[in-house]
């Protein structure tokens, strides 16, 4: 256990041994609060760390330490079994992308090694991530790289991965990311560089291809790079997109025209956004300005109309940021909230750092 | 009894004594302590003891002396007892006296209750016989009264009477028309019951006279060189004089419509006008523009109906009808001459004029509510010419850019910019707001709501990033003078807290974060472009396999030229940060030991990353990155060229780095990296002041490079310098032919 308390800041850190991007809640862990994260070294032999928040919340317990093969650039814990989860990792040359299982007598040996379940090895190029269906049991999974999408069928017991289907995205756009649907089984949001595509996994089409940025910017050159996108568990057709230099946007997936609502993000680049699980409207997102911040975009200002008069709405502005965390050194990629206490949520930097916070102190009152 | 007393006082006086002593209340409650103090010899003393005084006298005197008391005892008891004798004779006589003098008196008072009802009754008779003359005069009495005061003033009126024609004719020649039916409407009623009578010759010149001022009266009325205050008065004295006005009304309230036409603001003359409305303000000697003469009608106009409201009580709802329609078309006329492009001084001193009009009109007649009414109409005109000088100012900045895309090679940017910022409203907006007329009070929220509205809408119609810097600019500017200096007029003229309508701090507020939000704009839209930059930079190679770096990249060049152009928009539309430019130069040999001492630093993390202990190398960095002074990159954008420069150029070089952390890059690879760097660092720290923010920035590139890379080995020094050199030597013979060919951007 290496659980350190940090002086002068509410949350609960913990070092990992090398830099990293990647942090995931263990969803299925229904008895404690834990996340998995995973290193990202070029040449030091990487590590996945299970940790797990104590009882009193008061620290953070490593209760698990799996040496992987290769730096972690996405990781995944399966939503119904909390020893499976699924990781895309690089040599710096290949990419590669797995699934995996925490040994069961891992307490009792010494340096104890990740079971391979699957491989995801259809790929050819740079692999984006592998996403699991968020809402429940269900054998598929998606995997994506720059230009195709892979839907699988994973049976565990059997130890193995089939390709049910795949669909390219065209040559002309560079997948960079997605998120499935929690509302519907069949719907996947893909991001490429300045759009996002929404593909319908009965048909392996994508239907729609909402042209995010262009239709609140004429010019076509100064577009911004879409980082992050998440559905909010909540609400139905409701989605969020991390945009480099533009910030935040909240859409509205019946009308993609323009977002219902804008956040100004961060200094830098705004790198991820989470919807809470629970409670709707509360967003959190992380950026390369060494800062994660708590923003609460309300249902009624989601439907919002026109702001009434310009003094109103700058007043609105500031409301919308309840809390900003910048004790970071780094830049901050991993972001996530724990589903078992969904005030909880960690976030990793780029130096390792993993941190714990509670936003209990700055909720409004609903 | 004192006459009786007097041959025997001493006796007198002692039963005097005693007898008042006897009629006083006790003497012991009186004059307790005086008994208390004598002695025991003191016979008289309430509390003397016999006994005691018996035994005191045996025990101390001899018998001589006891004898001697004994008779001298005996001899006073003997007094006592005649003086007791005496005051119970005394008593008595008293009595009996007193009894004989009630008795005188009783028989005295008997028989005199009689005369006294007979008193009474004779005065009683008295007073009613005087009522009675009394009652019987007073009639009479009054009635002689009555007749006096009739005679008298029968005397006066006919007095008046046979002066009258005199006076009448008095009148006519002094033009003193009023006074005239004034004597003749009193005089009226007297004539025509008595006109027959001895009065006859009087009513009869009378009304000739009368005749005379009647006919005089209707010239007047109809003479346009009299004022109309002057017809007013005839009228009226006309309707005083019954003769029948209502036909008058009419033709008079037709050549006021008529006059109208000559009061209306003709768009064709309307910036003449305006013109000379605003130099008649300055130089007052220029009475005579047409703005003057147009108030004077306005005025006349006003008077008029001001003079026809008291003469035709029932026409109001006419003349109501007419100075809306005069507001009416006022307003038509503005908008048809708003449609021709239209400077905003004119536009306000049209607008004014309008006001005043108003304003004179309203006084005359509050309840046409035309106040109101043209407040509405104000707010459509003003709204369709602020939309006006948008789609001008549109088409202006449009015009520019045209040009300047035909002129690329020639035009500087910049110099759009400043031709954009002039026009730009920048002088117009701030005339609009500046105005102080009341309308423009009540209006002035919804005055900038609509800048504003306009504002986003032009936004997302052109994007131009030098444009969003001309309206950052602006809202400084409105923020910071024209708000306070609208707020002072607004106290100067409504000091009685008509200001509730303009809350100047609030207004600040609206346009300060509307500055900051377009600041923030600009530079997304600068950084998210070079960001475009840096992305097909880094994306489009393969970076494991990339090859020994030859020369300078040349996305360094486009770098460069993307900063220099914010460089130049900046230096044309933002202000100098002077404090800041002063503190470089002063203390510019710190500032190089600083830059001397991270490069040094740079050097040993880059010898660290030769030893290839990839682990300790993170820790040593987290160490160095403990002990070096944590360098602020992201701070608050400021209003001056220097900051935005600065701020742009540090979120680029993050982006950098971000970037550079996706990659992973083999030997050859790292080395273009740090070739790269090492050439932008020069041309870098001369466009920003925060040397050290950009040292440690171009580090962690550099660092983020060497994490990502699968085998570090940095370029020697020598062939870095060689390879610099030659770059720019490549650049300067590139500038030298610059006027041919631009770096395609």
């Amino acid at each position: 256990a290496q659980a350190r308390m940090q002086g002068g800041s509410s949350g609960i850190g913990y070092g990992l041994k090398y830099q990293a991007r990647c942090i995931s809640d263990v969803k299925a862990d229904t008895d404690y609060t834990s996340f998995l994260a995973g290193t990202l070294s070029l040449k030091e032999e990487n590590e996945v760390h299970l940790l797990r928040l104590s009882s009193g919340g008061s620290e953070l317990i490593c209760e698990g330490l799996f040496s992987h093969p290769n730096e972690i650039w996405d990781l995944a814990s399966c939503p119904f079994d909390q020893r499976i989860f699924s990781t895309v990792f690089s040599t710096g040359e290949s990419f590669g992308a797995a699934i995996w299982q925490i040994p069961e007598l891992y307490g009792q040996l010494n340096s104890p090694q990740l079971e391979r379940v699957a491989s995801l090895d259809a790929h050819v190029g740079k692999i984006n991530c592998v996403l699991w269906w968020p809402s429940g049991r269900c054998d598929k999974l998606i995997s994506m790289d720059e230009q195709n999408i892979f839907l699988w069928s994973l049976d565990c017991s059997n130890k193995s991965a089939e390709v049910l289907s795949k669909d390219s995205a065209g040559m002309l756009h560079s997948l960079s990311g997605g998120a499935w649907d929690p509302h519907d089984v069949n719907a996947v949001a893909a991001t490429g560089e300045s759009s996002v595509q929404f593909w319908d996994l009965r048909t392996m089409k994508y239907g729609i291809s909402v042209d995010l940025l262009c239709s609140q910017k004429v010019n076509s050159i100064e577009r911004a790079h879409v980082r992050g996108v998440d559905y909010n568990p909540k609400r139905e057709h409701i989605l969020i997109t991390a945009e480099d230099e533009s910030g935040i946007h909240v859409w509205d997936l019946r009308k993609a025209k323009a977002p219902v609502q804008e956040l100004p993000g961060h200094t830098h680049w705004t790198w991820a956004v989470k919807c809470n699980p629970e409670y709707d409207g509360l967003i959190l997102s992380a950026g390369t300005d060494s800062a994660v911040n708590l923003w609460y975009a309300s249902a009624s200002s989601t439907n919002n109309k026109a702001p009434e008069s310009p003094v109103e709405s700058t007043r609105e502005r500031v409301n919308l940021l309840l809390n900003s965390y910048t004790d970071y050194e780094d830049s901050v990629y991993g972001l996530a909230w724990s589903s078992r206490e969904p005030w909880v949520f960690a976030s990793l930097s780029y130096d390792g750092r993993v941190v714990i916070e509670s936003v209990k102190p700055f909720l409004p009152r609903l | 009894m004192a006459t009786e007393a007097a041959p025997m006082d001493e006796k007198a006086k002692r039963m005097r004594d005693l007898l008042s002593s006897f009629y006083t209340p006790d003497p012991s409650i009186s004059t307790p302590t005086s008994s208390i103090s004598t002695s025991f010899d003191n016979i008289n003393g309430p509390s003397f003891d016999a006994d005691q005084y018996m035994d005191l006298m045996i025990k101390k005197s001899n018998l001589d002396v006891l004898l001697q008391r004994h008779v001298q005892m005996a001899a006073e008891i003997k007094n006592l007892d005649t003086d007791l004798q005496m005051l119970v004779y005394e008593n008595y006589n008293k009595f009996i006296s007193a009894t004989d003098t009630i008795k005188r008196m009783k028989s005295n008072i008997f028989g005199m209750e009689g005369n006294m009802d007979q008193l009474l009754h004779k005065i009683m008779s008295v007073q009613s016989r005087s009522d009675g003359v009394n009652t019987s005069l007073f009639e009479k009495r009054e009635h002689i009264e009555k007749l006096h005061r009739t005679r008298n003033l029968l005397r006066k009126v006919q007095q008046f009477i046979y002066d009258l024609p005199a006076r009448l004719q008095k009148c006519i020649k002094s033009e003193a028309y009023g006074d005239a039916v004034r004597f003749y409407t009193g005089a009226m009623p007297i004539l025509k019951v008595y006109g027959d009578t001895s009065f006859k010759d009087c009513r009869r010149a009378s009304e000739e006279a009368i005749e005379t001022i009647i006919k005089n009266l209707q010239t007047k009325l109809f003479s346009d060189s009299e004022s109309i205050q002057a017809r007013a008065e005839a009228a009226v004295l006309l309707k005083q004089l019954d003769v029948p006005v209502d036909s008058l009304k009419d033709k008079l309230l037709e050549k006021l419509e008529q006059s109208l036409d000559g009061l209306q603001i003709n768009p064709d003359e309307a910036s003449k006008l305006a013109e000379h409305n605003v130099s008649s303000k300055d130089e007052e000697s220029n009475n005579q523009g047409p703005a003057k003469i147009h108030e004077d009608a306005v005025r006349g106009f006003s008077e008029a109906m001001r003079a026809y409201r008291e003469i035709f009580p029932d026409s109001e709802e006419r003349l109501f009808k007419l100075a809306r329609a005069l507001t009416t078309t006022h307003f038509e006329n503005m908008e048809l001459y708003i449609r021709k492009r239209v400077s905003a001084a004119d536009f306000l001193g049209i607008f004014r004029i309008i006001w005043e009009d108003v304003v004179l009109m309203d006084e005359v007649l509050p309840e046409a509510a035309l106040s109101d009414l043209s407040a509405e109409a104000a707010q459509v005109t003003l709204k369709q010419f602020v939309a006006r000088t948008f789609s001008h100012l549109q088409q202006d900045i449009s015009d520019t850019l045209l040009k300047f895309d035909i002129n690329q090679k020639e035009v500087v940017d910049g110099e759009v910019l400043k031709v954009v910022l002039e026009a730009s409203g920048k002088a117009e907006f701030r005339q609009l707001l500046d105005e102080n007329t009341g309308i423009f009070v009540k209006m002035n929220d919804l005055l900038i709501g609509w800048i504003q509205k306009g504002f986003q809408d032009f936004f997302s119609e052109k994007i131009h990033a030098g444009l969003i810097l001309v309206l950052a600019q602006l809202s400084v500017v409105i923020e910071q003078k024209v708000i306070p200096r609208i707020a002072e007029e607004i106290t100067a003229s409504f000091s009685g807290g008509n200001s509730q309508a303009f809350i100047p701090g609030e207004l600040c507020r609206v346009f300060h974060a509307a500055s900051e939000k377009l600041l923030q704009h600009y530079i997304d839209t600068r950084t998210q472009k070079i960001s475009n930059v840096l992305r097909k930079r880094f994306k489009t190679p393969n970076w494991v396999k990339h090859k020994e770096p030859r020369e300078v990249h040349m996305y360094v060049d486009m770098l460069l030229q993307q900063l220099e152009e914010v460089g130049k928009e900046v230096k044309q539309i933002l202000p100098q940060g002077t404090f800041r430019k002063h503190k470089r130069s002063d203390s510019n040999g710190s500032n190089t030991t600083t830059s001397s001492r991270s490069t040094t630093l740079h050097s040993d993390k880059m010898a660290r990353s030769n030893s290839q202990r990839a682990r300790s190398q993170l820790f040593e960095t987290h160490l160095a990155k403990l002990f070096k002074q944590k360098v602020e990159i992201f701070t608050k954008v400021e209003f001056t060229q220097e900051s935005v420069v600065t701020t742009t150029v540090k979120l680029c070089l993050k982006s950098l780095q971000e970037y550079v952390r996706l990659q992973t890059f083999n030997r050859s690879g790292f080395q273009q990296i740090q070739l790269d760097i090492q050439f932008l660092k020069a041309p870098l720290k001369e466009t920003v002041e925060d040397e050290a923010a950009i040292d440690f920035l171009l580090d962690e590139v550099i660092v983020a490079a060497s994490e990502r890379c699968l085998d570090v080995t940095p370029l020697e020094p020598p062939i870095l310098d060689k390879l610099i050199q030659a770059k720019l030597a490549k650049s300067k013979e590139h500038n030298n032919n610059n006027n041919k060919t631009t770096v395609s951007s």
